[in-house]
């Protein structure tokens, strides 16, 4: 583990607690760095973060490349909708650094209720 | 006048080996790049490809060859896997000056097996001129070890007729087979 991965690891786990634990209809939450990395994951086993947080990573630079592409600026969220539920990420600076969050939800959540407690997330790695 | 349908060959293999540079010498457009700040130290480089590069070049015939790149850690093989889909060729590009290139052929070879059989595909080794050792013979002879017959070419990811070579390489195939 990289000295980077040490610092964001303690506020990365704190931050997905919280968020884990305020949004109801949260299945899970990763905090992973923009190059696939996994800081920290909560919530339900049968999820591999090593390997969800390489997809995210892959997920999160699409997202960015697209925005560019079409000129509509730095990608916020990224949301896949799907039958049983939805991921929704966030992609964030914490500390300096490029990371993004993931929070895996059912589909009782409101999207707008998600980005709450996403911007809620950023803040509290920003405040560590 | 009939238009041909382009191209889709994929450059693959570890990271560092200059799938990126290798797409953007060659493509006529800016070059779709998804690199991001690396954190790995062992990487030793500021920055790596997380999602895929995409570029494209118009050939003297009138082919159009899309060129996609993939990540180039085992981390993002899944990646590897959807890029790879419905590709003309695979140019599988290794880096001579690491730890053991040989491994890292290998590695490529069983991400892609259940493709190779079929596959048009050569070889790129770079860093040659630095490092000759493995030699080109060592990885055909690795190829042939596994039934695998592909032209392996030295390979300078910052020369542009290098990288159109293992283009050509691949073209050349396909119309063999075709």
């Amino acid at each position: 583990m990289s000295n980077l991965h040490t610092l964001l690891s303690e506020p990365a786990r704190r931050a997905a607690q919280t968020l884990f634990a305020e949004l109801g209809g949260a299945r899970s939450v990763l905090v992973a760095t923009a190059d696939g990395f996994e800081l920290t994951h909560v919530g339900e086993a049968g999820i591999d973060p090593a390997r969800l947080a390489a997809i995210v990573g892959s997920f999160s630079a699409l997202g960015d490349v697209a925005s560019r592409e079409t000129r509509i600026g730095t990608p916020r969220y990224l949301v896949i909708e799907s039958s049983e539920g939805r991921l929704a990420v966030r992609c964030m600076q914490a500390l300096g650094q490029s990371i993004v969050v993931l929070v895996l939800t059912d589909r009782s959540v409101t999207l707008g209720l998600v980005w709450n407690c996403l911007a809620e997330t950023e803040r509290l790695m920003n405040a560590a | 006048m009939t238009t041909m349908p382009p191209h889709k060959i994929v450059f693959t293999g570890p990271p560092g080996v200059g799938k990126t540079t290798a797409i953007a010498m060659l493509s006529d457009i800016p070059p779709v790049v998804t690199d991001v700040p690396n954190t790995d130290p062992a990487l030793r480089k500021e920055h790596t490809t997380v999602g895929l590069d995409f570029g494209q070049v118009d050939l003297a015939d009138g082919q159009c060859v899309r060129l996609f790149g993939t990540p180039g850690q085992l981390r993002f093989e899944f990646m590897w896997q959807i890029i790879a889909t419905d590709a003309l060729g695979l140019v599988i590009l290794i880096d001579n000056s690491r730890p053991d290139p040989l491994d890292d052929l290998a590695t490529c070879l069983d991400a892609y097996q259940h493709l190779l059989p079929t596959m048009n595909c050569a070889v790129g080794i770079g860093r040659i001129p630095d490092c000759p050792q493995p030699s080109v013979d060592r990885f055909s002879e690795l190829l042939a070890a596994r039934g695998l017959v592909f032209p392996v070419l030295p390979v300078d990811v910052r020369r542009r007729e290098d990288v159109l070579a293992l283009v050509d390489t691949v073209l050349i195939q396909a119309e063999m087979r075709a």
